[in-house]
């Protein structure tokens, strides 16, 4: 309910233009005319509430108490009026009730009209203003797929590729369109296609996240390795929404591993080559124990013969002893031969000039160390042989080894030259020249104090077994000439 | 081959951890008349062998654990000088020639010539008797020196250096009869049959001195 001066106001305003306008019409009625009056008590209790209905009910009242009810222009009331008088009061104040309380009800739906308008309109700045994240957030997503140095795919919950970035599609040089869907496979190299497709439809049958090394096809026609990996996206009921998927270049891990696994077996196949010098030196070690053993119990046997009286007795102990190191000895060739039957030799394609680059590599720090320098003269049209490898690297190990340390003995120019050729249209020669003024190749001959002219040996067997020759000549400024050939593939 | 032996005898020690190796030496020496002693290592040789006993070693240049080369090296820390024959079934020029340097007496290469050892180990023994020998002199002359008093060994002293009786007199402030008979008593417990080998042993004694200080 409203106090103060505005209800007062506003029940005089309306009691006062009542009053007026009834006036007015007064000359033409001759019954006191009210119907004014109630308008005004219903306008005050409207516009000014209760208070200002209740005003205007006793205003009104006087007024017509005073301008109407006989007699006119007196505040005396006679009793005819009286209940007239009061009816009108009744009647003014119901309406002034009526009209009042019905304002207040529109009132109430006005303000909660208001308020509703208000939250109204709040929401909606709320659903713009995220509408405008997602769209922003969207928007740097976008950015940040295009910006990050990666390749980036989206698929359907279904697996079914739907978007590619920016930098997938400039790597395969293919439009969206020809990526998506069922395309993308054919960037793939053919031989991963299936592994690919039969692994990513099992990842999203399973909902697992999915990796998978493929080759894929670039722009310039080239196929590079990727590690390519998808993460499901699930939405709050554990259903997959999408997936995502990155491309990893692997292409230099994958080049690495591959010159590593070249560089082991090269590495082991130097090794079982290298192993040849060492092997010759131990197995020189293993038949000299017995042999000296063997040759000083001789030498003590015809001491004990030729003794006065001859000592039989020991000289019969000491030749016992001559047999028991003899069948030493036999016991160490034979695994010796054992240990050469031990590997089957293979027969594969080779190309001998790679084989004799290698062999230089391998050479370099036993030439250093005995101050040679070894050269080559490749004929670079030289067709593939039909050898082991392995076994053939052995051979011209074997035989630059033993051209290295005969040439380190002497004092000429040291120098040996490796030479590979074509000859007689069916076989490749290799001439090992060494530049030195001694010896020429005799089997189980050598110059060097431990033994590798078994090495040599060994050598001549394998070119043999390779239906191929071996053999030396001198030179005639001095020196040895080691040659072998090697029949093509026919 | 169960006769006895004098302790004086040389032993030729022969050191390889191959057994048959060592026994083909053993019975090619005694075929000759040689004492040896065969060991599987180094230190069983160490365990047996002691300064008294005159010999030579042959020693295989790879043994388990140690080489010969650092044997050798060893030996010479410990002061100990038996003469050493190498052996090896891979000797090469290095190896030959530092051990030659540190004083090996001999290289032999597996299988060697029966002339090839027992050159070496003739030579050996010889190197042995000899640096025995020069050693027992010095260890006599220094006995005897010690027996002198300390009053001839001043007269030895001044006329090793060349004083005549008369000038060694003045010096010691003592007649020149005193001096001859000091002089005499010397000569005698020297045992030193002139002047001459008297000089001698005293330069000996000098060496003697002077070597001793030089290892302190």
């Amino acid at each position: 309910m409203e106090y103060g001066v505005r209800p007062s106001a506003i029940a005089g305003f309306f009691v006062y233009a009542a009053l007026l306008w009834t006036l007015l019409f007064q000359q033409g009625i001759s019954y006191p005319f009210v119907f004014l009056f109630f308008g005004a008590v219903m306008g005050s209790a409207w516009f000014g509430g209760t208070l200002a209905g209740l005003l205007s009910v006793a205003l009104s009242t006087l007024a017509i108490t005073y301008f109407f009810v006989p007699p006119v222009f007196s505040m005396s009331v006679n009793r005819a009026s009286k209940s007239y008088l009061v009816a009108y009061a009744i009647c003014a104040t119901a309406i002034s009730w009526v009209s009042s309380s019905r304002k207040r009800a529109e009132t109430r739906i006005l303000n909660s009209r208001d308020q509703l308008e208000e939250r109204v309109q709040e929401r909606s700045a709320e659903i713009q203003r995220s509408h405008e994240e997602i769209v922003e957030s969207e928007r740097q997503l976008r950015l940040l797929t295009e910006a990050i140095p990666q390749q980036i795919w989206r698929a359907a919950a279904d697996g079914t590729i739907e978007y590619c970035n920016q930098h997938l599609l400039n790597y395969t040089g293919r439009t969206a369109d020809r990526m998506t869907g069922d395309q993308f496979v054919s960037v793939l190299h053919g031989d991963d296609r299936e592994g690919f497709s039969e692994a990513w439809a099992n990842a999203v049958n399973l909902a697992v996240e999915f990796e998978d090394e493929c080759r894929i096809c670039g722009a310039d026609g080239h196929y590079r390795w990727f590690l390519i990996r998808s993460i499901p996206q699930f939405s709050t009921n554990g259903q997959i929404v999408r997936w995502y998927g990155t491309h990893i270049d692997i292409e230099n891990r994958h080049r690495a591993e591959h010159a590593l696994n070249l560089a082991q077996v090269e590495l082991s196949q130097q090794s079982r080559t290298l192993s040849m010098g060492e092997m010759a030196a131990s197995i020189a070690h293993e038949l000299n124990q017995p042999i000296t053993a063997v040759v000083t119990h001789a030498y003590a046997c015809r001491q004990w013969l030729a003794a006065d009286p001859p000592n039989l007795e020991r000289a019969s102990s000491t030749a016992e002893k001559i047999v028991q190191e003899s069948t030493r000895a036999s016991a160490v060739v034979a695994g010796v031969r054992g240990l050469f039957q031990g590997r089957e030799p293979t027969r594969e394609s080779a190309d001998i000039n790679r084989l004799v680059r290698s062999l230089v590599q391998l050479l370099r720090d036993e030439a250093i160390q005995r101050d040679v320098i070894v050269r080559t003269r490749l004929d670079t049209n030289l067709p593939q042989t039909l050898c082991d490898p392995v076994q053939i690297q052995q051979v011209m190990l074997n035989l630059a080894i033993n051209g290295m340390d005969a040439i380190a003995k002497t004092d000429g120019p040291r120098e040996l030259l490796i030479e590979s050729a074509f000859r007689d249209s069916h076989e490749i020669l290799i001439r090992m020249d060494e530049e030195t003024t001694t010896k020429l190749f005799v089997p189980f001959f050598t110059t060097k104090p431990h033994g590798a002219g078994l090495g040599l040996s060994i050598s001549r067997s394998i070119i043999e077994a390779h239906d191929g020759k071996l053999w030396a000549t001198p030179r005639m400024a001095g020196g040895t000439v080691f040659q072998f050939t090697i029949p093509v593939v026919s | 081959m169960s006769r006895p032996y004098d302790s004086r005898e040389p032993i030729v020690f022969v050191v390889d951890d191959d057994a048959s190796i060592c026994e083909g030496i053993c019975n090619l020496l005694e075929s000759v008349g040689l004492r040896a002693k065969t060991f599987g290592s180094t230190q069983e040789f160490l365990d047996n062998w002691n300064e008294d006993m005159p010999g030579c070693l042959v020693l295989d240049v790879r043994l388990p654990g140690i080489t010969g080369i650092e044997f050798q090296e060893e030996l010479a820390r410990s002061g100990i000088n038996i003469p050493i024959i190498f052996m090896t079934a891979h000797g090469d020029i290095p190896m030959v020639r530092k051990v030659m340097k540190a004083g090996a007496i001999e290289f032999l290469t597996k299988p060697f010539q029966r002339e090839e050892l027992l050159h070496g180990i003739g030579q050996a023994l010889e190197t042995d008797r000899a640096r025995r020998v020069a050693w027992e002199s010095e260890r006599s002359i220094q006995t005897r020196f010690q027996s002198l008093t300390s009053r001839e060994r001043e007269v030895m002293n001044l006329v090793t250096s060349g004083m005549l009786n008369k000038q060694v007199a003045a010096d010691l402030c003592l007649s020149e009869i005193t001096i001859k008979q000091h002089r005499r008593r010397v000569m005698e417990k020297m045992q030193a049959d002139s002047l001459a080998d008297l000089v001698r042993m005293a330069d000996k004694l000098q060496r003697l001195i002077q070597a001793s200080s030089n290892k302190r």
